[in-house]
């Protein structure tokens, strides 16, 4: 049963119509990527999953029915708009959120110091929140967003204003929440992330739907007739059936005639004596796909 | 209502543990026991102590047992001497053994004339003792019925009575026009600290963006009534902890004056004030909320609610043409706006007689607009909320858009 199930939602805020005839669905166990550029409807897609919103028409259904205020506890949310109340101990502003989720007041203080521990401000419990560091608040409001074991994780951009450190940690976390079955709703900009983690993912622009499906579907859809080639010894300058030869990260980009088959110019090259190490499909990077369909949506607009 | 209760908390512990919360609450309570000790202080270098002389020519006091039992700093008993001759009390009063002398002459029983020589003159508590004195030794005094006696000490005591007999005012409850003026004061300092706290509190929301975590827990709905009502506890605490001090500090007065103990403040007082100032605090509340739901800034919101404050303070700038003739255009004027009504109503009370049908239809206008502000407030909050950095336009406030 999906954890999500979103049918045909449309929201306009005056003139603006934010999201247009949207429908898509969250598995658990899985990371979905909810991503678009500024002003896509990313964000009101969020909050009317998260019932601030309420859709001008179509269906939302969360864990199998309407949102309710029990299963609001089984939500974690990190908003685009991070905040903290900064005038009281960070402990006790967290403790407040996390009663807010229905977690009994006596079980908070140990899982919290073990968050505490674990996003190392443990030791800055006590500080009031506007004296710690932007990172810092950014890793207490992920532990707003995980403390209570949400079955759903709805982050946007969990990334910014971390250390590589710190964003190699909070990956950890998210693999491992998807391996305890939980859903994690990413909506980010750095496709780099989203390439990582995501498992299937959804591009909206102008409130539309752009793409939608596995990352792999995705990327196989948009990958060109190219292969990448590691090998120990140089490559020929002529290959038959290869347009053009270009140095990509060390290694070599073949473009292929429009005719030619991939297994054919392996087939030449080991003829060739080349002692090859790798060869793959050029996959196109997330973030060529989506600047590639951000700007054919903008010139179809202008035109 | 387990989650409202949990804002509740969490807005009250946040203002009434803090340094500034307990500093202003505390504040007012030592101020007052400063100025008493300053009085008492006063009193104790100031207050004359010394023995009063007389002397009786025609040996008329035969009871010298003094009148007064129980003395206290600002009246103390006064002991008297007795003098043979007047040089010897004169001597004394320079030499400054005494504060005063009297001189009974050998006609008093006839013309009741008696003297007084000082060179500053005792204070009226100590020449009330002397009188009391004297007037026990008088035989007719001796033989008075104690009832009849105690009722002619009392002398007269006038009491007011409106003609439709809906209310009255007796001379001795003077008291009862300071009445309205104190609870007035304290109504103010009330409703805009909790005011205050609110504004500060829902503007703080936004600026600090919580609003959009804690709403992903609790209904907009939750949130409003928990932080209304969480920072009217703020007030409330305010309120309670100076009525006790209000309470101890009679209390002590009252073993100096004993006549604070005959203070009685008519029921429907209490009654009236509270159906005046509960939908008032309601009103001002919900007034706050939505300043604090269309601004960004807690300073820009204060600036705005600092006019509604002035609003409500209005009837203490109008204060002596309201008490100079309570039924004036002006006063009814005021006592019809909802911002200004508690406390001119309140004022007007103290001197005139209001109909009831009045004091009905402004009870029910405050009440219609608590709710209206309420109302309001709930509709700004939540269209507000989620607009960071952005006032919410006119428009919007009225218009049926949503804020994106």
């Amino acid at each position: 049963m999906s954890i999500i199930n979103i049918n045909n939602i449309s929201k306009r805020f005056g003139a603006t119509q934010a999201v247009d005839q949207l429908s898509f669905q969250v598995q658990p166990g899985e990371i979905f990527g909810l991503l678009g550029p500024n002003g896509a409807g990313k964000t009101t897609c969020i909050r009317m999953v998260l019932d601030i919103f309420e859709p001008d028409s179509g269906e939302i259904q969360i864990m199998g029915g309407p949102m309710t205020d029990e299963k609001k506890n089984r939500i974690g949310y990190l908003p685009e708009e991070r905040g903290l109340y900064q005038d009281i101990p960070l402990s006790r502003c967290l403790t407040f959120l996390a009663s807010l989720k229905g977690l009994p007041e006596k079980s908070i203080g140990a899982k919290l110091d073990e968050y505490l521990k674990l996003f190392e401000l443990y030791e800055v419990k006590d500080k009031k929140v506007k004296e710690l560091s932007k990172g810092m608040q950014q890793k207490a409001q992920l532990i707003a967003t995980l403390i209570h074991d949400p079955e759903l994780v709805i982050i946007d951009e969990p990334f910014a204003a971390l250390d590589p450190i710190n964003v190699q940690m909070v990956k950890d976390i998210l693999e491992e929440k998807r391996s305890e079955g939980k859903a994690i709703i990413m909506s980010t900009h750095q496709m780099n992330q989203a390439e990582e983690l995501c498992d299937r993912i959804l591009l909206i622009n102008h409130g539309h739907q752009v793409l939608y499906g596995t990352l792999q579907d995705i990327q196989t859809q948009f990958a060109s007739q190219d292969v990448l080639v590691t090998s120990l010894s140089p490559l020929p300058e002529t290959i038959v059936g290869v347009k053009d030869i270009r140095q990509v990260n060390g290694r070599d980009l073949l473009v292929l005639a429009e005719e030619t088959q991939p297994n054919q110019v392996l087939k030449q090259l080991i003829n060739q004596g080349i002692e090859i190490t790798a060869f793959e499909i050029a996959i196109p990077p997330l973030n060529e796909i989506f600047i590639q369909v951000v700007k054919k949506q903008a010139e179809e607009q202008d035109a | 209502m387990h989650k409202t209760w949990k804002i509740i908390k969490h807005e009250y512990t946040r203002h009434v543990f803090k340094k500034r919360f307990l500093f202003s609450l505390l504040s007012l309570p030592i101020l007052v026991i400063a100025m008493a000790f300053i009085v008492i202080a006063m009193a104790f270098f100031t207050v004359e102590t010394a023995p009063i002389g007389y002397i009786d020519q025609p040996g008329f006091l035969k009871d010298t047992t003094p009148v007064k039992i129980k003395g206290n700093i600002f009246e103390p008993i006064i002991e008297f001497i007795p003098y043979v001759d007047v040089k010897q009390a004169q001597s004394d009063l320079e030499a400054k053994i005494i504060q005063a002398y009297y001189v009974i002459p050998e006609d008093f029983p006839k013309n009741r004339n008696v003297g007084l020589i000082y060179l500053k003159a005792p204070s009226n508590d100590a020449q009330y003792q002397f009188m009391e004195l004297v007037r026990k030794n008088i035989d007719v005094v001796q033989k008075m019925d104690p009832s009849v006696l105690a009722r002619l000490q009392r002398g007269n005591v006038f009491t007011i009575v409106a003609l439709d007999g809906s209310r009255e005012m007796r001379q001795d409850q003077w008291f009862l026009i300071f009445l309205p003026i104190v609870a007035g004061i304290t109504f103010i300092i009330v409703v805009l600290t909790s005011g205050g706290y609110l504004l500060q509190a829902v503007v703080e929301e936004k600026e600090n963006r919580t609003m959009e975590i804690v709403i992903t827990s609790v209904t907009p709905r939750q949130l409003m009534v928990g932080k209304t009502l969480g920072n009217i506890g703020v007030g409330l605490t305010q309120l309670v902890v100076w009525l006790i001090f209000l309470w101890i500090g009679i209390s002590i007065a009252g073993k100096i004056w004993p006549v604070l103990h005959s203070i009685t403040i008519p029921s429907y007082m209490f009654l009236i004030m509270a159906l005046l100032f509960l939908p008032a605090f309601a009103m001002v509340a919900g007034i706050m909320s939505t300043i604090g739901g269309i601004m960004t800034e807690v300073r820009e919101a204060q600036q705005i609610s600092g006019v509604f404050s002035m609003l409500v303070t209005i009837p203490f700038y109008a204060i002596t043409p309201i008490m100079m003739n309570p039924n004036s255009t002006l006063a009814i004027i005021l006592s019809y706006f909802p911002l200004s009504a508690p406390i001119t109503v309140m004022l007007r009370l103290a001197l005139t007689t209001i109909p009831i049908w009045q004091i009905a239809l402004i009870i029910l206008m405050l009440v219609i607009s608590a709710i209206l502000s309420m109302w309001f407030a709930g509709r700004v909050f939540r269209m507000g909320m989620l607009q960071y950095g952005k006032r919410l336009s006119f428009r919007q406030l009225f218009g049926k858009q949503e804020a994106a």
